[in-house]
């Protein structure tokens, strides 16, 4: 039921959308839904020489799964060590609260003079958008590993390491899952930041800044919608395993 | 039931958004209501009134803005400006060449190919087979309009059409009606020059130059150095090339997605002619991507390197690249090769690439067919209290400085546009 009722206000908006498109009547504004389906429904044929939809959906998912996995190696043994050790906390707060406003796009022109052109400043650019929801997250849900917990297994003899692996490591899973699902989230974002980026001449996020280049409205949507549409299946991906593994949180009390 | 009353309740809602936005977009869309705030003619002290330029990143929002009352016209590079004709969005008012002062931009440089001086300094062979390439591609795009249009066509759009509101236009076409308007050339002749000097003298007016350039006691052995041309020249000529020691590294070379940069497009697409004809080619590694990235600069049919194909927004990213080494070799506008140089990037110019090139274009149906009349316009305009709004690519791009004179010669003031 309650599926269903999601899917209720997508359609209303693609209706809304038409009829918007049919008063506004300006397809510069707002193009009709007929521009940009047959744009959709042609996964596989080449869109303005950049290759097809599938293609540029396919090489973006491979850079964001680099950069978002680099990340996350990163970011949790980071945040694990931040969260159990108050001295590592105190060392990299401020250095990282220094960087974490900064939007990825502001780094563009250093990735580009210190990696130079290619895949490794698009990861990097991808890095910097995944690594701190990541790392938060990870402090916070080792933070938030009940204190009784550990005493207990400190009374059970347990030492640093197996307090580590067998309490705040499966403790602070489900926090450390919501950071990986909300990295995610915004490396997907900054895949177009990422691919506007001198150099490549795939991925979705470079189909829509040619596409814009060439003022081509209906391929600009037709990209958002497939973005939206992969992330939303990644995130449906995310949620799954929050729900088959980590349950157990809105149990324990 | 209760998801009924959800359903209803979110419809009502969107119902409203619809409303509001469709009010906000027919309002902005009425004739001059969304021209910005160009000050008003009282304002100023200039005979014929103002003019406001407003800035755009780059050439692709200009059709959308022109078709959506935004702005009066707009002056850019090919193809935007066969495509706001061929898309009944706009019509020419004046190509750049036509530009007054009377006969100042009548050969205009447009585009040049420059080399990183440590580069050519290591790879002279290179750098002047490759400069014969280009030449014998001007050559090609001269000899084979037609061909050429094909090619370019692909390479920018995949020979698919280009969708401006309700109207589809082949590529094909916009491509072929724009080439005309562009000279290609690679003669770096005494009248280039000295436009080319013009312009920097137009770059140091509006402030953009005033570094090694603007002080330097001779600007050309800053600006320029034609040995690859004239090597070019001379290879081509005695129809026998010697094939270069294979480099070690790859070589980066930048370009727009422009028409302006058609020789390296027609270099690599047509490899197999230049490889005959010439014994130097550049041949693509995927002979079947609409826009290859990496190509084998072939020598007397023996590989000399690997060679990025780099593709930028914009030139002034292009000059970030090179003065990093992330690019050895670009394609580029005159005024970011000029700027760069200014602010001591190691490039040196190497040759023209084209000349001419750029169009005013104004909504269809205004009275300007020239720039007389287009002048006469835009003081009826200025008078009425309604300044004319002319979108630009960018400040200091060829475009915006050619207006800029032109109109200041013209009699206007000139405004920013601030949005």
């Amino acid at each position: 039921m309650t599926r269903r009722l999601g899917l209720v206000l997508p359609i209303l908006l693609i209706i809304g959308w038409e009829i918007a498109a049919i008063i506004v009547n300006n397809p510069f504004y707002l193009p009709k839904l007929e521009t940009v389906i047959p744009v959709l429904l042609s996964p596989f044929s080449d869109i303005l020489g950049t290759g097809s939809l599938v293609d540029n959906a396919l090489v973006s998912i491979e850079r964001v799964v680099l950069g978002f996995a680099l990340a996350a190696a990163v970011a949790i043994p980071l945040g694990i060590g931040m969260g159990r050790f108050a001295v590592l906390n105190d060392f990299f707060d401020v250095t990282l609260e220094l960087f974490r406003p900064v939007p990825p796009l502001a780094w563009v022109p250093l990735a580009l003079a210190w990696f130079k052109i290619g895949i490794v400043s698009i990861v990097f650019i991808i890095f910097i958008g995944a690594i701190f929801p990541i790392l938060l997250n990870t402090v916070d849900g080792v933070r938030g590993v009940k204190n009784t917990w550990i005493e207990v297994g400190t009374t059970l003899g347990a030492g640093e390491r197996q307090i580590l692996t067998k309490v705040i490591l499966p403790g602070a899973a489900p926090t450390i899952w919501t950071g990986l699902r909300v990295g995610f989230g915004i490396s997907w974002m900054c895949v177009v930041a990422a691919e506007i980026l001198p150099g490549p001449t795939s991925g979705l996020g470079y189909l829509i800044m040619y596409a814009y280049n060439l003022g081509q409205i209906n391929v600009i949507i037709a990209g958002i919608i497939v973005i939206g549409l992969i992330g939303l299946a990644i995130d449906q991906g995310f949620k799954a395993v929050e729900k088959r593994w980590f349950g157990w949180r809105g149990l324990e009390r | 039931m209760k998801s009924v009353k959800i359903a209803a309740t979110a419809f009502i809602a969107l119902a409203l958004i619809l409303v509001l936005l469709t009010a906000g977009c027919t309002q902005s869309a009425s004739p001059s209501g969304g021209a910005g705030n160009a000050s008003p003619a009282s304002s100023s002290s200039a005979p014929n009134g103002t003019v406001g330029i407003l800035e755009t990143s780059g050439v692709g929002p200009m059709p959308s803005l022109l078709a959506t009352g935004q702005v009066d016209g707009y002056i850019a590079w090919q193809p935007v400006v066969e495509a706001g004709v061929e898309s009944n969005i706009g019509q020419v008012a004046v190509y750049s060449k036509d530009l007054p002062p009377t006969g100042e931009w009548s050969n205009h440089p447009q585009n040049v190919f420059v080399v990183r001086k440590d580069f050519y300094a290591q790879n002279p062979d290179f750098v002047n087979d490759f400069s014969a390439l280009n030449l014998a591609a001007t050559q090609y795009i001269n000899d084979h309009p037609q061909e050429s249009a094909g090619i370019v066509a692909d390479w920018l759009a995949g020979k698919q059409n280009f969708t401006y509101g309700n109207v589809s236009v082949s590529s094909v076409t916009v491509v072929s009606n724009a080439l005309p308007t562009i000279e290609f050339t690679n003669d770096p002749s005494d009248s280039w020059k000295s436009s080319t000097s013009d312009f920097v003298q137009a770059l140091i007016d509006i402030g953009s130059v005033n570094g090694f350039v603007k002080n330097s006691s001779d600007r050309d052995a800053v600006l320029y150095n034609f040995q690859p041309y004239q090597n070019a020249e001379a290879i081509i000529a005695a129809k026998n090339v010697t094939t270069p020691t294979p480099l070690q590294n790859t070589v980066n070379v930048g370009y727009l997605m422009a028409v302006d940069h058609s020789a390296l497009f027609v270099a690599v697409k047509d490899w197999q002619y230049f490889n005959d004809t010439y014994g130097i080619a550049l041949k693509p590694e995927d002979l079947t991507a609409a826009k290859p990235a990496v190509a084998d600069f072939l020598v007397n049919g023996q590989k000399v390197a690997t060679v990025n194909l780099v593709p930028a927004n914009a030139g002034p990213n292009l000059m970030q690249l090179a003065a990093t080494n992330s690019l050895q070799m670009s394609y580029v506008g005159v005024p970011p090769a000029i700027s760069a140089i200014d602010i001591g990037t190691p490039i040196t110019i190497a040759y023209p690439i084209d000349n001419l090139g750029s169009g005013l274009v104004v909504t269809k149906g205004a009275p300007a067919q020239d720039w007389q009349s287009f002048a006469a316009w835009a003081k009826q305009r200025s008078d009425a209290g309604q300044p004319l709004v002319i979108a630009a690519p960018g400040r200091g791009s060829i475009q915006d400085v050619m207006l800029r004179y032109a109109l200041q010669n013209s009699g206007f003031a000139v405004t920013d546009v601030k949005v």
